[in-house]
């Protein structure tokens, strides 16, 4: 019994996270450096010498910032006690990025132009998200003891998405004629819910489900349809059943972003569950001929795709037509990329940029704003920062001990990838502008709690078969 | 010292602080992606994943597909299921396609019910969590009843 609780002592220390609080320590003093930044030009009206700097009050400027850092300490030490095997990079990552958020929205709330803004408070609101995240991801990895409960309840989980989407279908439906697309916000008292980013995790948890119980079927095949082999009709109900999902969200709820992540979601994990390159040809033709249809159908996919394909870098000759195009509908995305470029290589530094000019800056655009103030140097560490994420994903997927973990890790990865590749694309002009957010990065509790769930989840995944593995000392 | 030379000290101490943090972060996962390869290619671990202890049909139940007697071999992470990606498979109805897992750690073997429809017992307790067996438990998948031997 002694000998038992020497070891469990022993392996206290030697089992500590530190990999992962050496880790924490540069991104906590990035953000402590980036708010004492904007302190300082907040502070200084004479902008040329560094006078007034001594009546500055810099601990009660810091104190989000420390607050935001005491908390992720909290969670490192929880994680300590209870997860000590889950993964040890992802937290300081997701700790960075969503630190960078805060300090972003605390920058440009009060710059937001009139009719939205300002928002003096963004900030805080902001942090305050943050914080009910962490919680959130902590409750997700004390919940899920086994992984395995989700897969029971996929059923379950395939009515709660359409459950989700209803009252958007039903509010896209009562606005058919008008072609503006709609924004799916549910209402419920001081709470702006966003069902569109939780519908995605409750989709990625049935697809796991559902392919992991039918990955076999799928793989071998029974019609025959040309060189194609389709699977029984009673495993492809479900699986058209949520691709109906991704079209009733894309015809009637017009909201093409989540449209096109749970296609593409789709498209991940089949190949992923079936290793099938047939399936993944085909559904991109019938994504194409789909796109096609909708394209000539609906005003709204017209106006994105037009946004696309205007050139504003011939700005001095542009037509009256497109003159009017980029004051107008396109005005959005032309006013990102002016914000962009004024950037340029290091970025005109944190807080000094004017990165509000752009509608929308702190939710959709919050990428331009970001690329303004940092600079493309700093808009390569942000994008790295995410590929590491996904990286991180991958591996715990690759190293899960079960079939359902090891789909279920990698269907939340590739969702958090999809998102932030179609809303960087988007802001930058190289896909249509949809209105999802970028995770951690822009304005919105819903993203981030959203984005918390998952990592809650591969974190439980990553312990669990590092237990599993090893032991639990 | 002038304020914008004080603000572009800090935009460069960011920048390279930033890149020192990505550095930090792959340097941590290639260290660790090394320490698996190393894990894995160690030619003793293979061997000693050899001896690790079979399972012996008792009772086969109402199952025509195993006969008492007949015997599997187990690995240090083995399950059992009808689908074709388990190590025993065993294709009879009353088992699940990913019935159950049984590991081997620090000398105690753990047997977990892994989602099934008919359950996992060791000795007609319910499996749902890791429960630890020994050599002699009898461990029943289903209606097959097996004995658990080192």
């Amino acid at each position: 019994m002694a000998q038992q609780i020497t070891q469990q002592a022993t392996g206290a220390i030697r089992q500590y996270r530190w990999k992962e609080l050496g880790l924490l320590i540069l991104p906590c003093s990035i953000l402590l450096l980036l708010m004492t930044q904007l302190l300082v030009i907040h502070s200084s009206n004479d902008t040329t010498t560094l006078n007034n700097l001594k009546n500055l009050p810099i601990l009660d400027g810091l104190i989000p910032i420390l607050g935001f850092i005491a908390a992720i300490l909290v969670v490192h030490f929880i994680l300590n006690i209870f997860f000590r095997k889950a993964d040890q990079v992802l937290l300081p990552l997701v700790s960075l990025l969503s630190g960078l958020g805060v300090v972003m929205m605390t920058r440009l709330g009060p710059d937001i132009p009139p009719r939205v803004g300002p928002i003096p408070n963004l900030g805080s609101k902001q942090l305050v998200w943050v914080l009910v995240g962490l919680a959130i991801c902590l409750g997700t990895m004390f919940i899920l003891r086994n992984i395995g409960w989700l897969s029971r309840y996929k059923y379950t989980w395939l009515l709660f998405c359409f459950a989700v989407l209803l009252p958007s279908v039903i509010k896209g439906i009562l606005t058919f004629k008008n072609a503006d697309p709609t924004r799916d916000v549910l209402n419920f008292g001081p709470l702006n819910l966003q069902p569109s980013e939780f519908l995605k995790i409750g989709v990625v948890i049935f697809f796991a489900g559902y392919l992991n119980d039918n990955r076999d079927i799928l793989a071998e095949g029974h019609y025959r349809l040309g060189p194609l082999r389709l699977p029984p009709l009673r495993q492809l109900g479900p699986l058209l059943f949520m691709l109906s999902i991704a079209l009733l969200s894309f015809l009637v709820v017009r909201e093409l972003g989540l449209a096109l992540l749970i296609y593409s979601l789709f498209l991940c994990m089949t190949y992923v569950a079936t290793g099938k390159k047939s399936y993944v040809l085909v559904s991109l033709g019938a994504f194409l001929l789909l796109g096609f249809i909708g394209y000539s159908l609906l005003g709204y996919v017209q106006n994105r795709f037009a946004t696309v394909a205007f050139n504003p870098a011939d700005w001095a000759h542009l037509t009256p037509a497109e003159d009017k195009f980029a004051l107008g509908s396109g005005n959005q995305v032309y006013q990102g990329l002016t914000s962009v470029a004024s950037g340029g290589i290091l970025g005109s530094g944190f807080g000094l940029g004017l990165p509000a000019r752009v509608p929308v800056v702190d939710s959709d655009m919050a990428f331009t704003a970001y690329a303004e103030e940092f600079g493309l140097v700093g808009l390569f560490a942000i994008i790295g920062i995410y590929l590491l994420i996904v990286h991180r994903g991958f591996r715990i997927a690759a190293e899960a001990s079960d079939t359902f973990s090891k789909l279920l890790a990698a269907g939340l990865t590739s969702v958090f990838a999809l998102q932030t590749l179609i809303i960087t694309a988007g802001d930058l002009k190289l896909l249509p502008l949809t209105g999802i957010p970028l995770p951690y990065l822009s304005n919105g509790g819903n993203a981030i709690m959203a984005n918390f769930i998952i990592v809650g989840i591969l974190l439980r995944i990553s312990h669990n078969s590092a237990v599993e593995r090893e032991g639990a000392y | 010292m002038q304020l914008p030379v004080f603000l572009l000290i800090l935009r460069l101490l960011f920048i390279v602080l930033l890149y020192l943090f990505l550095m930090q972060v792959v340097i941590a996962i290639t260290r660790d992606l090394r320490k698996t390869a190393a894990i894995g290619d160690n030619p003793d671990a293979a061997r000693i994943a050899q001896s690790f202890g079979h399972l012996i049909v008792v009772d086969s139940g109402p199952s025509t597909i195993v006969q008492p007697g007949m015997r599997f071999d187990l690995e240090q992470q083995t399950t059992i299921g009808r689908g074709p990606t388990n190590t025993i498979q065993i294709s009879d109805n009353f088992i699940s396609s990913e019935h159950s897992r049984l590991s081997f750690r620090n000398g105690v073997w753990y047997v977990q019910d892994a989602g099934s429809v008919n359950g996992t017992y060791v000795n007609n307790q319910p499996a749902r969590e890791p429960i630890p067996a020994r050599a002699g438990d009898i461990v029943r998948v289903g209606y097959i009843q097996f004995k658990l031997t080192q």
